[in-house]
């Protein structure tokens, strides 16, 4: 039911010496069986200052996943004098959790991984997992049914060399092919970018902390 | 490997990932050095039914609380619902109906569905009874150890998060439970939904059950941030009156709440049968009026 | 009375010691010597073998230096039956650290966690230390090359150069005189020029600059001699091991053969033998 996207681009400001950046969108929907309970839900789960996830899956495994790889993640950090896992490492930790809960009543979430590094290789990547415990490193995905309707338009338009705008508007395109074709209403959506500053906000349909 | 290398191996020094796993072998073993947790609600400290595998036996003799699967079961649950709150300016109002429903017999009509956890909150209750009032006693209890051992009233958003990860251990077990924790704590007026599947959610306004369609209907329609005390008393009653009215699983009494910074209040109990005549002559005067 | 706290590795002595670590620290001292020296290319660490007697077999591995994963190496000074047992966890851990994250452990991480199991035999009860002191040497990431010493309490430290085992006293002074100081004589290094007044006051620690992997071998051979009391070092009595990186950034493991080794250790003769002229 969920929509994750994942989007990388290297051209424009934001981008220097050419390295990638990352933008993680996800739709705002929290329902079950016949009922919407919110709209205004932030599935995208920040890991690290330079590291989310934008997770898809029942509310509770997205809650229990999302905040059982970020505590573990914050751990190693203080268990490590500081020192941050690169995007790869918290990519494989993530994968192996998932796959050591498979046979134990798994978590039942897909993952795209979004983070940015300052150290070999320098700069952002993203990864694509699900819950059987599956990752590849890709330049973009979506995850959701979204993706039957969504990989081809990211096909079709993503190129090397592209801004954040452009990046932002392929995000936008993807939404409006959601709205046009799919059934389930999904109204509002949330995207953040992960660069050498951080993680930061883009925009949102509707306020996560307004409750 | 042999002795004591295998305890220290995998005790205290197995910081891998492993570590976990061992935990409980460790338990089996009556290692010395581990201190057994003080954790209700977790797998273990409650017993599960005697069968070769309980979360099985769960599903095939007690169908959760959605839709109507235990039809054919020997053992039903006692069930059927409408409860609601919201959050608004005045503070929470918490409104919920009394029926009780196994299959097509009303099992009760004066069901406490409000569970008052301590003078700072309150639990609404939907779904299977049995659960919810024992789940909910338990949450009592361990919001009062939170009391005695930290010297300060536990958060709303604890307190809901301690039955939150009681269900998701729970999970696949056949609980069926749908609530709303709310109360008054130093951040304020809060309202949460927790459910059997594990879902916790932060929100203006819930309702669960069986009818909760309908009081969705009036709620999302008629509220509104800033309504007074008494219209928002008026709202919690008539979203469940309507309810109760359109669900043949609710009915009864309507139990509304309401809470402050000075805790919760009972405001009333009025059967909706009554309600129903008070709502019918005033719309006969309005209609007569204009 | 003290004797009454010997035997038991858990219990304070009124003085408030561990004799038993203690001990086990003392018994390092007696120990075939190691050396680790960090360069600026890399790592040396040099150990020597005690040769018990002629009719013994030859090891056809090292018996010193014991390979932890691609980019870490440690050397033993000590029992060696305690020290493979440890060399199985330090192996086993940095194994599972790359099969959760597919990324080589950091040094320092691989290090705590051998130093932790060994810190608990020093507090469990029923137990015996182990015997052991290691170096470690390694390459990450964060930090690029590093050498590191352990004891048989479970403390470890990082090191610009050290000695385990017998005359480790004697080793350490003439690192401390000696490591840098090619370079600082030579008055070539290349940030000389660049100093100013200002350095002075700087840790002198900063002022040495870092040899090249050969000349820590030669500075190693040189402890090396220096500790064995009496006999010279030979190629059959010594093990010289170097990591360095190649041109692909990958960890090279090497123990030097003979020929090699005797190379080295002609240098340093050689060198000594020149000072002594002057």
């Amino acid at each position: 039911m969920d929509t994750v996207f994942g989007i990388s681009y290297d051209g424009g400001g934001a981008c220097i010496c050419g390295l990638p950046v990352v933008v993680l969108a996800t739709d705002q929907v929290n329902a079950r069986s016949i009922l919407m309970y919110q709209q205004n839900l932030d599935k995208i789960a920040q890991l690290s200052s330079h590291s989310a996830m934008g997770v898809s899956g029942p509310n509770c495994d997205l809650v229990n996943f999302s905040e059982y790889i970020s505590k573990n993640l914050k751990l190693y950090e203080l268990s490590n004098d500081g020192r941050k896992l690169s995007t790869h490492a918290q990519a494989n930790f993530c994968r192996g959790e998932l796959a050591k809960a498979l046979r134990k009543g798994p978590f039942q979430v897909n993952v795209i991984l979004g983070g940015y590094d300052d150290m070999n290789p320098r700069g952002g990547s993203l990864y694509v997992m699900d819950y059987l415990g599956s990752c590849t490193k890709a330049k973009y995905g979506a995850q959701g049914y979204a993706s039957n309707f969504c990989l081809s338009i990211m096909d079709r338009d993503w190129g090397e060399g592209m801004d954040e705008d452009m990046a932002v508007k392929l995000v936008e395109k993807c939404i409006r092919e959601l709205e046009m074709r799919f059934l389930i209403n999904q109204k509002n959506f949330i995207i953040k970018v992960i660069d050498k500053g951080g993680m930061r906000t883009l925009k949102f349909g509707a306020d996560p902390a307004d409750n | 490997m042999f002795g004591p290398t295998l305890v220290i191996g995998n005790d205290i020094l197995d910081i891998g990932t492993s570590k976990f796993d061992n935990e409980r072998d460790q338990r089996a073993i009556g290692g010395g050095a581990m201190i057994p947790r003080f954790a209700f609600g977790e797998p273990g400290q409650f017993d599960v039914p005697n069968v070769a595998d309980p979360a099985h036996f769960c599903r095939n003799n007690f169908a959760s609380a959605c839709g109507n699967s235990d039809a054919n079961q020997t053992v039903k649950f006692a069930k059927g619902t409408t409860t609601l709150a919201f959050k608004f300016d005045g503070g929470i109002i918490v409104s919920v109906d009394s029926r009780s429903t196994m299959g097509a017999y009303i099992a009760s009509g004066t069901v406490k569905k409000v569970i008052e956890i301590n003078p700072f909150l309150l639990g609404t209750m939907a779904g299977g009874a049995a659960d919810c009032s024992f789940w909910e006693r338990n949450l009592g209890m361990q919001c009062r150890l939170y009391e005695l051992r930290n010297k300060k009233r536990i958060t709303v958003a604890a307190a809901s998060r301690l039955l939150a990860n009681t269900m998701s251990s729970y999970r696949g077990y056949g609980l069926s439970m749908g609530t709303m924790i709310t109360g008054w704590d130093e951040t304020g007026p809060q309202l949460y939904y927790v459910d059997d599947d594990g879902t916790r959610l932060h929100g203006r306004y819930f309702s669960v059950g069986s009818g909760s369609t309908y009081a969705y209907g009036v709620l999302d329609t008629y509220y509104r941030k800033d309504l007074t005390v008494d219209e928002a008393i008026d709202l919690g009653k008539r979203a469940i009156y309507h309810a109760c009215h359109r669900d043949a699983m609710s009915g009864s009494i309507n139990n509304l709440y309401h809470v402050t910074k000075d805790g919760w209040v009972k405001i009333h109990a009025i059967d909706v049968n009554d309600m129903h005549y008070e709502y019918l002559e005033d719309k006969k005067n309005a209609m007569a009026s204009s | 009375m003290a004797r009454r706290y010997d035997s038991s590795t858990t219990t304070f002595s009124p003085e408030g010691r561990l004799h038993q670590v203690e001990y086990a620290i003392e018994a390092i001292n007696n120990a075939g010597t190691s050396v680790g020296i960090l360069a600026k290319n890399g790592v040396v660490m040099a150990s020597e073998k005690k040769i018990t007697s002629g009719l013994l077999a030859q090891a056809r591995t090292s018996e010193k230096t014991y390979k932890l994963c691609a980019h870490a190496t440690c050397s033993v000074a000590g029992l060696t039956a305690d020290a493979n047992i440890l060399i199985d966890q330090a192996r086993l851990r940095a194994a599972r650290y790359y099969y959760q994250y597919q990324e080589p452990i950091p040094i320092e991480n691989l290090v705590e966690h051998v130093c932790n199991y060994k810190q608990a035999y020093t507090q469990y009860g029923g137990l015996r230390p182990f015997g052991v002191a290691f170096l470690f040497a390694g390459y990450d990431e964060a930090h690029g090359f590093q050498l590191y010493q352990s004891d048989p309490s479970g403390n470890y430290s990082g090191w610009k150069a050290t000695v385990i085992g017998a005359n480790n006293q004697a080793g350490k002074s003439l690192l401390k005189t000696e490591y840098g100081v090619s370079r600082r004589e030579e008055g070539g290094g290349d940030g000389d020029e660049m100093k100013t007044d200002d350095d002075d006051d700087a840790d002198p620690s900063d002022a040495i600059e870092m040899p090249d992997v050969a000349e820590a071998c030669r500075l190693a051979v040189k402890v090396l001699n220096k500790t064995m009391d009496g006999a010279a070092a030979s190629a059959e009595k010594l093990e010289l091991f170097t990591m360095t990186l190649d041109e692909n950034g990958k960890c090279v493991h090497k123990i030097l053969s003979r020929e090699e080794a005797k190379a080295v250790i002609a240098e340093v003769d050689a060198e000594t033998a020149s000072a002594g002229d002057t």
